[in-house]
């Protein structure tokens, strides 16, 4: 009888850290990671802040030896074309097919494309590929314009601006960072982009890019044109979720699992920035985009297909570095919670937090990440809050838990 | 031969068990750690972006930076998450006076 197969597609982080829980947990079957991409899954955070600068080269998550030694047949550069659930069969772009007992689908999102933008000065972020092309070209440049002011349009700007060049944020809403943090709060993190030089402009409808003869992108927008070397789009994702769908699995936005991981294919599960998973705690499904929450998906994603039926229920939490900054978030806000500030808006610390009733639902801090992280334990946990409490900031956090409490 | 360089840091009386605190030895910032009455000492900087982990969060045996989340184990400095990172670990010894000294190798 031969040993069961894990197959593994796409080269992210939740791939990366379900291989690695694989081996761990100590499953000694066949295991095979299927990436489009040319590398071994590598960190994806320093690609718009760090790696931009030149400060940061690429970051495997595990050096290629690993692979090798943990016995991971690796099938890079190859994607998968068609899922047959039923003869658990995986078809790839080299001609090949792949049999599994189980399926990890780890496949991520791409960049949303915006129709009526054309040429080679137009740039998406998302592979370390289009990051080195992407610094090239800042370098190159003298102005950088960014369509987008959502986390990755507000770290390319941090860094093309770091770099000396002029750069201009062009955003459809009326401020940065807007749907993460609302009018008030979104206009801090504007301030800090002008304080540095940033020419941000909000109220934004751009309608179209085109390459100009001289090199370099205009970009029209319904007040004008802007003249650039380069503009780097930030405008959301799509997940990649075409083969799920056509294998006929269910998809909201996303590939749909239970707290497990699961799909109702069997043996097929998904993982990372593309699955869609009902939020303990919050009533709803979501997609969740965060480094730190792939890698968790995976892990106990991987658990999950070695039996262990362990749901999933860690508080998603990310950061965003920005200039010296850090903005950094734990839990889901509903766009319309009134928000809790403890801190200074004014002096750029605070955490903004959103209450339900007595329970905290989410906050979201800048240049206090202590608040988050003591949040996202409250958030995981029984606890007990009111907005006087949050306010306060001689009380700590900590002891907003019953169980601290009496410690 | 190396010849350990003992330096005097805080009484033991000062940091509590479950505690940590930040101390300057031979200007390097040391974070020691008290997991019932053992002390560990440990670079202060996470390994991955240089962030001060007294800022973080001890919770039983885990160390968390608050900066990115990185978790360590506090009492042996190996990572938890992302496990295949590590603390840099001092000598550390508690006098019987209760006095902490700390040996940053240099």
């Amino acid at each position: 009888m031969s040993k069961p197969r894990i197959v593994v597609i796409g080269g992210g982080v939740a791939s990366a850290a379900a291989v690695t829980e694989l081996r761990r947990e100590g499953f000694d079957g066949d295991i095979a990671l299927i990436s489009g991409e040319d590398t071994v899954p590598y960190e994806r955070p320093p690609l718009s802040k760090d790696y931009l600068l030149g400060r940061s080269g690429s970051v495997p998550v595990k050096e290629p030896d690993w692979y090798e030694q943990a016995q991971v047949e690796l099938l890079l550069g190859v994607r998968a074309r068609t899922l047959d659930v039923a003869a658990r069969t995986v078809t790839l772009s080299n001609g090949a097919a792949i049999g599994y007992d189980q399926l990890l689908l780890a496949t991520g999102v791409r960049p949303r494309v915006l129709p009526g933008m054309t040429g080679d000065g137009v740039r998406y972020l998302r592979t370390i590929r289009d990051a080195t092309k992407l610094r090239d070209r800042i370098l190159a440049a003298d102005h950088v314009a960014v369509l987008g002011g959502g986390f990755i349009g507000c770290e390319v700007a941090a860094a093309a601006i770091q770099l000396g060049k002029r750069t201009t944020i062009l955003e459809a809403l009326p401020t940065l960072l807007y749907r993460a943090l609302g009018q008030d709060l979104g206009e801090v993190v504007a301030g800090i982009h002008r304080d540095e030089g940033v020419d941000v402009r909000t109220g934004q409808q751009v309608t179209g890019a085109r390459p100009l003869d001289r090199g370099g992108v205009r970009i029209t927008t319904a007040d004008g044109a802007v003249d650039a070397d380069v503009l780097v789009v930030g405008v959301g994702t799509a997940p990649n979720q075409e083969l799920a769908v056509e294998a006929g699995l269910p998809t909201d936005n996303g590939i749909v699992v239970d707290e497990h991981f699961a799909t109702p294919a069997p043996g097929v599960w998904a993982a990372g920035d593309v699955a869609a998973q009902h939020l303990p705690g919050y009533g709803r499904r979501v997609r969740v985009e965060h480094h730190d929450t792939a890698i968790r998906h995976g892990r106990a994603a991987a658990r999950n297909m070695l039996g262990r039926r362990e749901p999933f229920l860690d508080v998603h939490w990310f950061w965003s570095d920005q200039f010296s900054h850090t903005i950094s978030s734990a839990g889901l806000a509903d766009a319309t919670d009134p928000l809790i500030i403890r801190g200074s808006v004014e002096q750029r610390s605070f955490s903004a937090f959103s209450l339900e009733g007595d329970r905290l639902r989410a906050v979201i801090s800048l240049n206090r990440p202590r608040d988050v992280l003591d949040a996202r334990r409250l958030i995981a946990r029984d606890h007990s809050a009111t907005a006087e409490q949050l306010r306060d900031e001689s009380l700590p956090l900590k002891r907003l838990a019953p169980s601290a409490a009496t410690t | 031969m190396e010849t350990a360089r003992w330096r005097e840091t805080i009484n033991l009386d000062d940091l509590w068990e479950g505690d940590m605190a930040a101390v300057t030895v031979d200007g390097e910032v040391v974070l020691l750690v008290n997991l019932d009455g053992t002390v560990q000492a440990y670079s202060n900087r996470c390994p991955h972006q240089a962030s001060a982990l007294d800022e973080g969060d001890l919770d039983g045996e885990t160390l968390t930076c608050a900066k990115h989340l990185w978790e360590f184990n506090a009492a042996t400095g190996c990572g938890i998450n992302p496990d295949d990172a590590q603390l840099t670990r001092f000598g550390c010894q508690v006098g019987d006076n209760g006095i902490i000294y700390v040996d940053i190798g240099r």
